[in-house]
Protein backbone atom coordinates (compact mmCIF):
# COMPACT_ATOMS: atom_id res chain seq x y z
CA UNK A 1 0.00 0.00 0.00
CA UNK A 2 1.62 3.38 -1.24
CA UNK A 3 1.77 5.92 1.67
CA UNK A 4 1.05 9.51 2.16
CA UNK A 5 2.70 12.17 4.82
CA UNK A 6 0.06 14.68 5.28
CA UNK A 7 1.74 17.73 7.10
CA UNK A 8 -1.10 20.78 8.28
CA UNK A 9 -1.14 22.47 11.46
CA UNK A 10 -4.97 22.65 11.12
CA UNK A 11 -5.94 19.46 12.68
CA UNK A 12 -9.00 19.26 11.29
CA UNK A 13 -8.37 20.07 8.05
CA UNK A 14 -5.30 17.22 8.33
CA UNK A 15 -7.92 14.66 9.42
CA UNK A 16 -10.71 15.40 7.00
CA UNK A 17 -7.98 15.38 4.15
CA UNK A 18 -6.76 12.13 5.54
CA UNK A 19 -10.33 10.37 5.54
CA UNK A 20 -10.65 11.47 1.94
CA UNK A 21 -7.06 10.01 0.79
CA UNK A 22 -7.72 6.71 3.17
CA UNK A 23 -10.87 6.24 0.93
CA UNK A 24 -8.62 5.73 -2.14
CA UNK A 25 -7.05 3.12 -0.75
CA UNK A 26 -3.66 4.92 0.63
CA UNK A 27 -2.09 4.76 3.86
CA UNK A 28 -1.80 7.85 5.55
CA UNK A 29 0.31 9.67 8.54
CA UNK A 30 -0.57 12.93 9.58
CA UNK A 31 2.88 14.60 10.40
CA UNK A 32 3.08 16.30 14.22
CA UNK A 33 6.04 17.48 15.34
CA UNK A 34 6.21 20.31 13.41
CA UNK A 35 9.93 21.41 14.79
CA UNK A 36 11.38 17.89 13.66
CA UNK A 37 9.24 16.43 10.43
CA UNK A 38 12.32 14.63 9.04
CA UNK A 39 12.16 12.17 11.86
CA UNK A 40 8.57 11.55 11.04
CA UNK A 41 9.81 11.24 7.66
CA UNK A 42 12.37 9.25 7.85
CA UNK A 43 10.37 6.62 10.10
CA UNK A 44 7.34 6.35 7.82
CA UNK A 45 9.10 6.45 4.45
CA UNK A 46 5.93 7.81 2.63
CA UNK A 47 5.23 7.56 -1.13
CA UNK A 48 4.14 11.07 -1.06
CA UNK A 49 4.02 14.10 0.52
CA UNK A 50 1.01 16.96 0.92
CA UNK A 51 2.91 19.94 2.61
CA UNK A 52 0.99 23.05 3.69
CA UNK A 53 3.53 25.99 2.93
CA UNK A 54 2.52 28.13 6.60
CA UNK A 55 3.53 25.76 9.65
CA UNK A 56 4.62 26.91 12.94
CA UNK A 57 8.60 26.61 13.57
CA UNK A 58 9.96 26.43 9.76
CA UNK A 59 7.54 27.20 6.80
CA UNK A 60 6.44 24.40 3.73
CA UNK A 61 9.77 25.01 1.85
CA UNK A 62 11.88 25.00 4.18
CA UNK A 63 10.56 21.27 4.52
CA UNK A 64 10.25 20.53 1.51
CA UNK A 65 13.93 21.30 0.91
CA UNK A 66 15.12 19.41 3.76
CA UNK A 67 12.86 16.83 2.50
CA UNK A 68 14.96 16.56 -0.75
CA UNK A 69 18.16 15.76 0.41
CA UNK A 70 17.24 12.46 1.62
CA UNK A 71 14.34 11.35 -0.94
CA UNK A 72 13.17 11.88 -4.57
CA UNK A 73 9.79 11.33 -3.65
CA UNK A 74 6.39 13.44 -5.22
CA UNK A 75 5.94 16.84 -2.91
CA UNK A 76 2.67 18.26 -3.59
CA UNK A 77 2.30 22.14 -1.91
CA UNK A 78 -1.17 22.64 -0.06
CA UNK A 79 -1.22 26.24 0.39
CA UNK A 80 -4.08 29.00 1.15
CA UNK A 81 -1.70 31.37 -0.82
CA UNK A 82 -2.57 32.07 -4.41
CA UNK A 83 0.15 34.54 -5.88
CA UNK A 84 2.32 33.25 -8.26
CA UNK A 85 5.34 34.22 -6.76
CA UNK A 86 4.25 31.37 -4.39
CA UNK A 87 4.19 28.67 -7.06
CA UNK A 88 7.37 29.90 -8.46
CA UNK A 89 8.63 29.46 -4.87
CA UNK A 90 7.19 26.14 -4.34
CA UNK A 91 8.85 24.91 -7.19
CA UNK A 92 12.04 26.00 -6.60
CA UNK A 93 12.20 24.48 -3.77
CA UNK A 94 11.70 20.62 -5.06
CA UNK A 95 7.92 20.54 -4.92
CA UNK A 96 6.01 19.30 -7.55
CA UNK A 97 2.70 20.44 -8.05
CA UNK A 98 0.60 22.99 -6.22
CA UNK A 99 -3.26 22.88 -4.87
CA UNK A 100 -4.94 26.16 -3.41
CA UNK A 101 -7.08 26.06 -0.59
CA UNK A 102 -10.34 26.00 -0.77
CA UNK A 103 -9.44 22.59 -2.45
CA UNK A 104 -11.98 20.15 -3.60
CA UNK A 105 -11.10 16.56 -2.38
CA UNK A 106 -11.67 15.14 -6.28
CA UNK A 107 -8.18 18.12 -7.28
CA UNK A 108 -6.36 16.70 -4.43
CA UNK A 109 -7.32 12.83 -5.57
CA UNK A 110 -6.33 13.57 -8.64
CA UNK A 111 -2.92 15.14 -8.22
CA UNK A 112 -2.11 12.44 -5.57
CA UNK A 113 -2.87 9.68 -8.08
CA UNK A 114 -1.29 11.56 -11.28
CA UNK A 115 1.98 12.44 -9.36
CA UNK A 116 2.48 9.12 -7.81
CA UNK A 117 1.93 7.35 -11.29
CA UNK A 118 4.77 10.01 -12.89
CA UNK A 119 6.79 8.36 -10.24
CA UNK A 120 6.19 5.04 -9.44
CA UNK A 121 4.79 3.97 -13.08
CA UNK A 122 1.36 2.98 -13.88
CA UNK A 123 2.00 -0.58 -12.60
CA UNK A 124 2.48 0.14 -9.43
CA UNK A 125 -0.79 2.14 -9.31
CA UNK A 126 -2.43 -0.62 -11.15
CA UNK A 127 -1.32 -2.89 -8.54
CA UNK A 128 -3.86 -1.36 -5.90
CA UNK A 129 -7.40 -0.73 -8.48
CA UNK A 130 -9.67 1.31 -6.80
CA UNK A 131 -12.79 -0.41 -5.91
CA UNK A 132 -15.73 1.59 -4.55
CA UNK A 133 -18.15 -1.17 -2.91
CA UNK A 134 -21.48 -1.26 -0.99
CA UNK A 135 -22.24 -4.63 0.49
CA UNK A 136 -21.38 -6.86 -2.14
CA UNK A 137 -21.68 -4.22 -4.83
CA UNK A 138 -18.44 -3.75 -6.16
CA UNK A 139 -17.56 -0.77 -9.29
CA UNK A 140 -14.07 -0.79 -10.71
CA UNK A 141 -14.02 3.04 -11.78
CA UNK A 142 -10.67 2.40 -13.50
CA UNK A 143 -12.02 -0.58 -16.21
CA UNK A 144 -16.04 0.84 -16.09
CA UNK A 145 -17.49 -2.72 -14.46
CA UNK A 146 -19.96 -3.12 -12.52
CA UNK A 147 -19.88 -6.33 -10.30
CA UNK A 148 -22.50 -8.21 -7.96
CA UNK A 149 -22.72 -11.62 -7.92
CA UNK A 150 -20.12 -12.91 -9.43
CA UNK A 151 -21.61 -11.29 -12.66
CA UNK A 152 -19.99 -8.77 -14.43
CA UNK A 153 -20.88 -6.35 -16.65
CA UNK A 154 -19.35 -3.20 -18.31
CA UNK A 155 -20.86 0.52 -17.63
CA UNK A 156 -20.32 3.69 -19.55
CA UNK A 157 -18.23 6.58 -17.78
CA UNK A 158 -21.55 8.82 -17.23
CA UNK A 159 -22.99 5.48 -15.32
CA UNK A 160 -19.88 4.60 -13.30
CA UNK A 161 -19.95 8.35 -12.41
CA UNK A 162 -23.19 8.28 -10.86
CA UNK A 163 -22.93 4.92 -9.66
CA UNK A 164 -19.49 6.07 -7.52
CA UNK A 165 -21.22 8.73 -6.20
CA UNK A 166 -24.57 6.49 -4.95
CA UNK A 167 -22.26 3.92 -3.32
CA UNK A 168 -20.09 6.50 -1.97
CA UNK A 169 -22.82 8.77 -0.58
CA UNK A 170 -24.79 5.51 1.25
CA UNK A 171 -26.89 6.00 3.10
CA UNK A 172 -27.09 9.33 2.06
CA UNK A 173 -28.86 10.87 -0.68
CA UNK A 174 -26.54 11.76 -3.41
CA UNK A 175 -27.68 15.56 -4.41
CA UNK A 176 -28.37 16.27 -8.07
CA UNK A 177 -26.03 19.37 -7.44
CA UNK A 178 -23.23 16.69 -7.48
CA UNK A 179 -24.16 14.38 -9.64
CA UNK A 180 -24.98 16.97 -12.22
CA UNK A 181 -21.26 18.58 -11.40
CA UNK A 182 -19.13 15.42 -12.05
CA UNK A 183 -20.82 14.54 -15.59
CA UNK A 184 -20.21 18.14 -16.78
CA UNK A 185 -17.30 18.34 -18.40
CA UNK A 186 -15.57 21.04 -20.24
CA UNK A 187 -17.55 21.35 -23.48
CA UNK A 188 -20.99 19.45 -22.69
CA UNK A 189 -22.91 20.91 -20.30
CA UNK A 190 -25.24 18.35 -19.28
CA UNK A 191 -29.30 19.28 -17.73
CA UNK A 192 -31.70 17.50 -15.79
CA UNK A 193 -32.74 15.71 -18.37
CA UNK A 194 -29.39 14.11 -19.40
CA UNK A 195 -29.27 12.91 -15.75
CA UNK A 196 -32.87 11.37 -15.57
CA UNK A 197 -32.02 9.24 -18.90
CA UNK A 198 -28.47 8.31 -17.35
CA UNK A 199 -30.19 7.92 -14.06
CA UNK A 200 -32.76 4.89 -16.09
CA UNK A 201 -29.46 3.62 -17.48
CA UNK A 202 -28.17 3.17 -14.37
CA UNK A 203 -31.29 1.50 -12.91
CA UNK A 204 -31.26 -0.98 -16.39
CA UNK A 205 -27.75 -1.95 -15.37
CA UNK A 206 -28.01 -2.75 -11.97
CA UNK A 207 -31.32 -5.12 -12.88
CA UNK A 208 -28.65 -6.33 -15.29
CA UNK A 209 -26.94 -7.31 -12.30
CA UNK A 210 -30.18 -8.49 -10.46
CA UNK A 211 -30.75 -5.15 -8.42
CA UNK A 212 -34.49 -4.04 -8.27
CA UNK A 213 -35.71 -0.92 -7.00
CA UNK A 214 -32.56 0.45 -5.74
CA UNK A 215 -32.56 3.54 -6.55
CA UNK A 216 -34.76 5.87 -5.05
CA UNK A 217 -35.48 9.27 -7.19
CA UNK A 218 -35.79 12.33 -3.91
CA UNK A 219 -37.62 14.95 -5.42
CA UNK A 220 -35.73 18.42 -6.23
CA UNK A 221 -33.17 16.84 -4.16
CA UNK A 222 -31.63 14.01 -5.29
CA UNK A 223 -31.04 10.05 -5.33
CA UNK A 224 -30.73 7.80 -2.69
CA UNK A 225 -29.29 4.20 -3.05
CA UNK A 226 -31.03 1.21 -0.84
CA UNK A 227 -29.84 -1.34 -0.39
CA UNK A 228 -32.55 -4.34 -1.74
CA UNK A 229 -30.42 -6.84 -2.33
CA UNK B 1 1.37 93.03 -7.43
CA UNK B 2 -2.21 93.48 -6.55
CA UNK B 3 -1.83 92.44 -3.08
CA UNK B 4 1.35 94.32 -2.70
CA UNK B 5 -1.02 97.75 -3.42
CA UNK B 6 -3.84 96.19 -1.65
CA UNK B 7 -1.31 95.96 1.58
CA UNK B 8 0.30 99.68 1.03
CA UNK B 9 -3.17 101.34 0.35
CA UNK B 10 -3.49 102.20 3.76
CA UNK B 11 0.11 103.91 4.24
CA UNK B 12 -0.50 105.97 0.65
CA UNK B 13 -3.65 107.42 2.12
CA UNK B 14 -1.89 108.12 5.66
CA UNK B 15 1.21 109.70 3.40
CA UNK B 16 -1.36 111.56 1.66
CA UNK B 17 -3.35 113.13 4.96
CA UNK B 18 0.09 113.87 6.27
CA UNK B 19 1.22 115.91 3.28
CA UNK B 20 -1.82 118.06 3.30
CA UNK B 21 -1.99 118.13 6.57
CA UNK B 22 1.59 119.77 6.86
CA UNK B 23 1.12 121.94 3.79
CA UNK B 24 -2.52 123.20 4.96
CA UNK B 25 -1.04 124.05 8.55
CA UNK B 26 2.04 126.05 6.57
CA UNK B 27 -0.31 127.63 4.17
CA UNK B 28 -2.43 128.85 7.45
CA UNK B 29 0.28 130.24 9.03
CA UNK B 30 1.17 132.58 6.04
CA UNK B 31 3.44 131.25 3.40
CA UNK B 32 2.79 131.80 0.63
CA UNK B 33 5.68 130.51 -1.93
CA UNK B 34 3.88 128.23 -4.10
CA UNK B 35 7.25 126.50 -5.41
CA UNK B 36 8.50 125.72 -2.62
CA UNK B 37 5.38 124.00 -1.31
CA UNK B 38 5.31 121.93 -4.46
CA UNK B 39 8.20 121.15 -4.32
CA UNK B 40 8.26 119.86 -0.77
CA UNK B 41 5.03 118.20 -1.54
CA UNK B 42 7.06 116.30 -4.66
CA UNK B 43 10.20 115.55 -2.53
CA UNK B 44 7.54 113.42 -0.21
CA UNK B 45 6.06 111.51 -2.83
CA UNK B 46 9.44 110.65 -4.10
CA UNK B 47 10.44 109.46 -0.86
CA UNK B 48 7.37 107.00 -0.31
CA UNK B 49 7.45 105.81 -4.13
CA UNK B 50 11.05 105.28 -3.38
CA UNK B 51 10.88 103.64 -0.83
CA UNK B 52 7.11 101.50 -1.97
CA UNK B 53 9.47 100.32 -4.89
CA UNK B 54 12.44 99.27 -2.92
CA UNK B 55 10.22 97.35 -0.15
CA UNK B 56 8.27 95.37 -3.25
CA UNK B 57 11.35 94.85 -4.94
CA UNK B 58 12.86 92.65 -1.95
CA UNK B 59 9.61 91.13 -1.04
CA UNK B 60 8.73 90.35 -4.68
CA UNK B 61 8.59 86.84 -4.27
CA UNK B 62 7.20 86.72 -1.16
CA UNK B 63 4.28 88.40 -2.54
CA UNK B 64 4.14 86.31 -5.31
CA UNK B 65 3.79 83.07 -2.78
CA UNK B 66 1.59 84.28 -1.43
CA UNK B 67 -1.25 85.04 -4.21
CA UNK B 68 -0.03 81.91 -6.14
CA UNK B 69 -2.13 78.92 -4.82
CA UNK B 70 0.07 75.59 -3.87
CA UNK B 71 0.14 72.76 -5.98
CA UNK B 72 1.99 70.20 -5.27
CA UNK B 73 3.68 69.92 -1.58
CA UNK B 74 6.83 70.20 -2.75
CA UNK B 75 6.40 73.74 -4.01
CA UNK B 76 5.57 75.03 -0.45
CA UNK B 77 9.53 74.75 -0.30
CA UNK B 78 10.76 77.03 -2.40
CA UNK B 79 13.51 79.27 -1.51
CA UNK B 80 12.58 82.68 0.08
CA UNK B 81 13.64 86.10 -0.44
CA UNK B 82 16.13 87.01 1.85
CA UNK B 83 14.10 89.21 4.13
CA UNK B 84 12.70 88.69 8.01
CA UNK B 85 9.35 87.94 6.42
CA UNK B 86 10.57 85.90 3.94
CA UNK B 87 12.41 84.04 6.12
CA UNK B 88 9.16 83.82 9.23
CA UNK B 89 7.38 82.45 6.14
CA UNK B 90 9.58 79.89 4.97
CA UNK B 91 10.29 77.98 8.33
CA UNK B 92 6.24 78.10 9.06
CA UNK B 93 6.24 76.30 5.36
CA UNK B 94 8.61 73.86 6.22
CA UNK B 95 7.27 73.19 9.46
CA UNK B 96 4.11 72.29 8.22
CA UNK B 97 5.58 70.25 5.34
CA UNK B 98 7.36 68.20 7.80
CA UNK B 99 3.99 68.20 10.03
CA UNK B 100 2.44 66.68 6.59
CA UNK B 101 5.29 64.17 5.68
CA UNK B 102 5.07 62.99 9.30
CA UNK B 103 1.17 62.25 9.05
CA UNK B 104 1.38 61.09 5.63
CA UNK B 105 3.72 58.36 6.48
CA UNK B 106 2.19 57.40 9.61
CA UNK B 107 -1.24 57.13 7.55
CA UNK B 108 0.36 55.14 4.39
CA UNK B 109 1.85 52.49 7.08
CA UNK B 110 -1.22 52.22 8.96
CA UNK B 111 -3.01 51.54 5.20
CA UNK B 112 0.07 49.02 4.61
CA UNK B 113 -0.64 47.40 7.76
CA UNK B 114 -4.28 47.20 7.10
CA UNK B 115 -3.58 45.52 3.79
CA UNK B 116 -1.09 43.05 4.82
CA UNK B 117 -3.93 42.43 7.58
CA UNK B 118 -6.65 42.25 5.00
CA UNK B 119 -4.45 39.45 2.70
CA UNK B 120 -3.55 37.58 5.90
CA UNK B 121 -6.96 37.21 7.39
CA UNK B 122 -8.23 36.03 4.08
CA UNK B 123 -5.76 33.46 3.88
CA UNK B 124 -6.64 32.41 7.31
CA UNK B 125 -10.26 32.39 6.56
CA UNK B 126 -9.72 29.60 4.04
CA UNK B 127 -8.10 26.97 6.21
CA UNK B 128 -12.02 26.67 8.38
CA UNK B 129 -13.72 27.32 4.84
CA UNK B 130 -11.78 24.06 3.22
CA UNK B 131 -12.53 22.58 6.90
CA UNK B 132 -16.52 23.17 6.66
CA UNK B 133 -16.55 22.03 2.79
CA UNK B 134 -14.91 18.73 3.50
CA UNK B 135 -17.23 18.54 6.54
CA UNK B 136 -19.99 19.45 4.61
CA UNK B 137 -19.58 16.35 2.65
CA UNK B 138 -20.53 14.72 5.23
CA UNK B 139 -24.31 15.84 5.94
CA UNK B 140 -27.35 14.13 4.02
CA UNK B 141 -28.76 16.41 0.88
CA UNK B 142 -30.29 18.78 0.66
CA UNK B 143 -28.16 19.88 3.58
CA UNK B 144 -25.04 18.96 1.81
CA UNK B 145 -25.59 21.18 -1.34
CA UNK B 146 -26.97 24.47 1.06
CA UNK B 147 -23.79 23.97 3.15
CA UNK B 148 -21.60 24.01 -0.31
CA UNK B 149 -23.96 27.12 -1.43
CA UNK B 150 -23.04 29.35 1.61
CA UNK B 151 -19.64 28.27 1.60
CA UNK B 152 -19.08 29.08 -2.27
CA UNK B 153 -20.85 32.80 -1.21
CA UNK B 154 -18.01 32.92 1.01
CA UNK B 155 -15.37 32.06 -1.21
CA UNK B 156 -16.78 34.58 -4.02
CA UNK B 157 -16.79 37.42 -1.31
CA UNK B 158 -13.16 36.31 -0.19
CA UNK B 159 -11.77 36.09 -3.53
CA UNK B 160 -13.46 39.77 -4.18
CA UNK B 161 -11.78 40.98 -1.02
CA UNK B 162 -8.49 39.52 -2.36
CA UNK B 163 -8.77 40.97 -5.80
CA UNK B 164 -9.69 44.22 -4.12
CA UNK B 165 -6.45 44.74 -1.90
CA UNK B 166 -4.21 44.03 -5.23
CA UNK B 167 -5.80 46.18 -7.36
CA UNK B 168 -3.94 49.13 -4.91
CA UNK B 169 -0.60 46.81 -6.50
CA UNK B 170 -1.37 46.02 -9.34
CA UNK B 171 0.94 47.57 -11.15
CA UNK B 172 3.13 45.28 -10.06
CA UNK B 173 0.72 42.78 -10.23
CA UNK B 174 0.04 41.83 -13.73
CA UNK B 175 1.99 40.55 -16.75
CA UNK B 176 0.67 40.81 -20.00
CA UNK B 177 0.66 38.27 -22.48
CA UNK B 178 -0.64 36.15 -25.09
CA UNK B 179 -4.07 35.11 -23.74
CA UNK B 180 -5.91 32.41 -25.56
CA UNK B 181 -9.84 33.50 -25.04
CA UNK B 182 -11.45 30.21 -25.35
CA UNK B 183 -9.66 28.57 -23.13
CA UNK B 184 -10.16 31.64 -20.60
CA UNK B 185 -13.79 31.09 -21.10
CA UNK B 186 -13.91 27.05 -20.68
CA UNK B 187 -11.74 27.61 -17.17
CA UNK B 188 -14.42 30.47 -15.75
CA UNK B 189 -17.01 28.14 -16.42
CA UNK B 190 -15.28 25.21 -15.06
CA UNK B 191 -14.93 27.78 -12.05
CA UNK B 192 -18.32 28.22 -11.83
CA UNK B 193 -19.76 25.07 -12.84
CA UNK B 194 -21.25 24.38 -9.48
CA UNK B 195 -22.85 28.13 -9.66
CA UNK B 196 -24.43 27.19 -13.02
CA UNK B 197 -26.20 24.33 -11.77
CA UNK B 198 -27.78 25.69 -9.10
CA UNK B 199 -29.53 28.27 -10.99
CA UNK B 200 -30.34 26.06 -13.78
CA UNK B 201 -28.16 27.59 -16.47
CA UNK B 202 -26.10 26.98 -19.09
CA UNK B 203 -22.89 28.63 -20.56
CA UNK B 204 -23.04 28.54 -24.48
CA UNK B 205 -19.91 29.72 -26.08
CA UNK B 206 -20.51 31.02 -29.69
CA UNK B 207 -17.02 31.50 -31.66
CA UNK B 208 -17.57 33.64 -34.46
CA UNK B 209 -13.67 32.94 -35.46
CA UNK B 210 -11.41 30.48 -33.84
CA UNK B 211 -8.30 30.92 -31.69
CA UNK B 212 -8.40 34.16 -30.91
CA UNK B 213 -5.53 35.54 -28.57
CA UNK B 214 -5.58 38.56 -26.71
CA UNK B 215 -2.64 40.44 -25.38
CA UNK B 216 -4.26 40.48 -21.39
CA UNK B 217 -3.38 39.40 -17.88
CA UNK B 218 -4.16 35.89 -17.36
CA UNK B 219 -5.40 36.40 -13.93
CA UNK B 220 -7.25 39.77 -14.27
CA UNK B 221 -9.00 38.43 -17.19
CA UNK B 222 -9.90 35.65 -15.64
CA UNK B 223 -11.31 38.11 -13.00
CA UNK B 224 -13.19 40.21 -14.74
CA UNK B 225 -14.80 37.17 -16.60
CA UNK B 226 -15.59 35.89 -13.91
CA UNK B 227 -17.31 38.69 -12.12
CA UNK B 228 -19.53 39.22 -15.36
CA UNK B 229 -20.55 35.40 -15.26
CA UNK B 230 -21.50 36.05 -11.49
CA UNK B 231 -23.59 39.17 -12.04
CA UNK B 232 -25.12 37.23 -15.28
CA UNK B 233 -25.98 34.06 -13.47
CA UNK B 234 -27.53 36.49 -10.19
CA UNK B 235 -29.37 38.44 -12.74
CA UNK B 236 -31.38 35.74 -15.05
CA UNK B 237 -32.18 32.98 -12.19
CA UNK B 238 -35.32 32.03 -13.15
CA UNK B 239 -35.82 33.83 -15.91
CA UNK B 240 -34.15 31.99 -18.42
CA UNK B 241 -31.74 29.27 -19.01
CA UNK B 242 -28.47 30.44 -20.72
CA UNK B 243 -25.92 32.77 -20.25
CA UNK B 244 -24.23 33.21 -24.07
CA UNK B 245 -20.05 34.17 -24.42
CA UNK B 246 -19.82 35.43 -27.96
CA UNK B 247 -15.75 36.16 -29.00
CA UNK B 248 -15.41 38.10 -32.20
CA UNK B 249 -13.14 40.17 -33.83
CA UNK B 250 -14.68 43.55 -35.12
CA UNK B 251 -12.47 46.73 -36.79
CA UNK B 252 -9.53 44.75 -35.80
CA UNK B 253 -10.42 44.63 -32.50
CA UNK B 254 -11.81 41.66 -30.36
CA UNK B 255 -14.59 41.71 -28.73
CA UNK B 256 -15.79 39.37 -26.24
CA UNK B 257 -19.29 39.31 -25.12
CA UNK B 258 -21.05 38.04 -22.28
CA UNK B 259 -25.10 38.26 -22.60
CA UNK B 260 -27.53 37.15 -19.79
CA UNK B 261 -31.45 36.96 -20.95
CA UNK B 262 -32.56 38.36 -17.06
CA UNK B 263 -34.06 41.31 -15.75
CA UNK B 264 -31.87 43.44 -17.33
CA UNK B 265 -30.88 47.28 -15.83
CA UNK B 266 -33.36 50.54 -15.76
CA UNK B 267 -31.91 53.10 -18.29
CA UNK B 268 -31.23 55.35 -15.53
CA UNK B 269 -29.06 53.15 -13.94
CA UNK B 270 -26.88 52.09 -16.93
CA UNK B 271 -25.17 54.98 -16.60
CA UNK B 272 -23.59 54.67 -13.00
CA UNK B 273 -23.78 50.50 -12.49
CA UNK B 274 -19.44 50.78 -12.75
CA UNK B 275 -19.33 53.21 -9.31
CA UNK B 276 -18.30 52.08 -6.81
CA UNK B 277 -21.14 50.91 -4.14
CA UNK B 278 -23.80 51.75 -6.38
CA UNK B 279 -25.92 49.03 -6.44
CA UNK B 280 -29.10 50.28 -8.26
CA UNK B 281 -32.75 49.18 -8.72
CA UNK B 282 -31.52 45.60 -9.12
CA UNK B 283 -29.23 45.52 -6.79
CA UNK B 284 -31.86 46.77 -4.36
CA UNK B 285 -33.76 43.73 -5.20
CA UNK B 286 -31.45 41.30 -5.44
CA UNK B 287 -29.68 40.10 -2.08
CA UNK B 288 -25.79 40.60 -1.56
CA UNK B 289 -25.10 43.12 -3.64
CA UNK B 290 -21.99 44.83 -2.73
CA UNK B 291 -21.94 47.48 -5.49
CA UNK B 292 -18.12 46.65 -5.81
CA UNK B 293 -18.01 43.82 -8.40
CA UNK B 294 -18.51 46.05 -11.57
CA UNK B 295 -16.17 48.86 -10.34
CA UNK B 296 -13.75 46.22 -9.96
CA UNK B 297 -13.77 45.33 -13.50
CA UNK B 298 -14.19 48.61 -14.79
CA UNK B 299 -10.75 49.79 -12.55
CA UNK B 300 -9.06 46.79 -14.00
CA UNK B 301 -10.32 46.73 -17.43
CA UNK B 302 -8.57 50.50 -17.39
CA UNK B 303 -5.48 49.02 -15.90
CA UNK B 304 -5.15 46.46 -18.83
CA UNK B 305 -5.95 48.75 -21.20
CA UNK B 306 -9.81 47.05 -22.17
CA UNK B 307 -12.89 48.82 -22.33
CA UNK B 308 -15.94 47.69 -21.00
CA UNK B 309 -19.18 48.55 -22.58
CA UNK B 310 -22.87 47.30 -21.64
CA UNK B 311 -26.27 47.69 -23.42
CA UNK B 312 -29.51 45.97 -21.63
CA UNK B 313 -33.27 46.82 -22.29
CA UNK B 314 -35.72 45.75 -18.99
CA UNK B 315 -36.87 42.52 -19.01
CA UNK B 316 -34.63 40.75 -22.37
CA UNK B 317 -31.44 40.73 -20.49
CA UNK B 318 -27.69 42.71 -20.91
CA UNK B 319 -25.04 42.65 -22.76
CA UNK B 320 -21.07 42.95 -21.65
CA UNK B 321 -18.87 43.82 -23.81
CA UNK B 322 -14.87 43.47 -23.27
CA UNK B 323 -12.88 45.40 -26.12
CA UNK B 324 -9.57 44.46 -26.34
CA UNK B 325 -7.44 46.48 -28.47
Amino acid sequence: MQKILIVEDDEKLATHLAKEVKKYGYDVLIGTDFSNLMNEFNIYQPHLVLLDINLPSYDGFYWCRQIRQVSTCPVIFISARTGEMDQVMALENGGDDFITKPFSPEIVMAKVRSQLRRAYGEYAAQQQERIVEQKGLQLFPERLELSFNNKTISVTKNEADIIEILLERFPRVAGREDLLEKLWDDQTFVDENTLNVNITRVRKKFLEVGIADAVETIRGVGYRLHVTW
Amino acid sequence: MKLFLKEHIFLIVVQIIQLTTVVGIVWLAGFRQVEIILYSLFLGGFFLVCYLIYYYIRRRNFYKRLSVPVRTLDETLQEQDDVAIGKALNQLLKAQYNLFQEQFIVMGKKQEEHLIFMDRWIHQMKTPLSVIELMAKDLDEPDASSFREETDRLKAGLNMVLYMGRLRTIEQDFHIKKVDLLKLIQEVNQDNKRLYIRNNLYPEVNEKQTNIMVESDEKWLFFMVSQLVQNAVKYSTGKSNKIQFVLDEQDGNVVLEVRDFGVGIPKEDVRRIFDAFYTGENGRQYRESTGMGLFLVKEVAEYLGHKIEVTSTVGEGSTFCIIFN
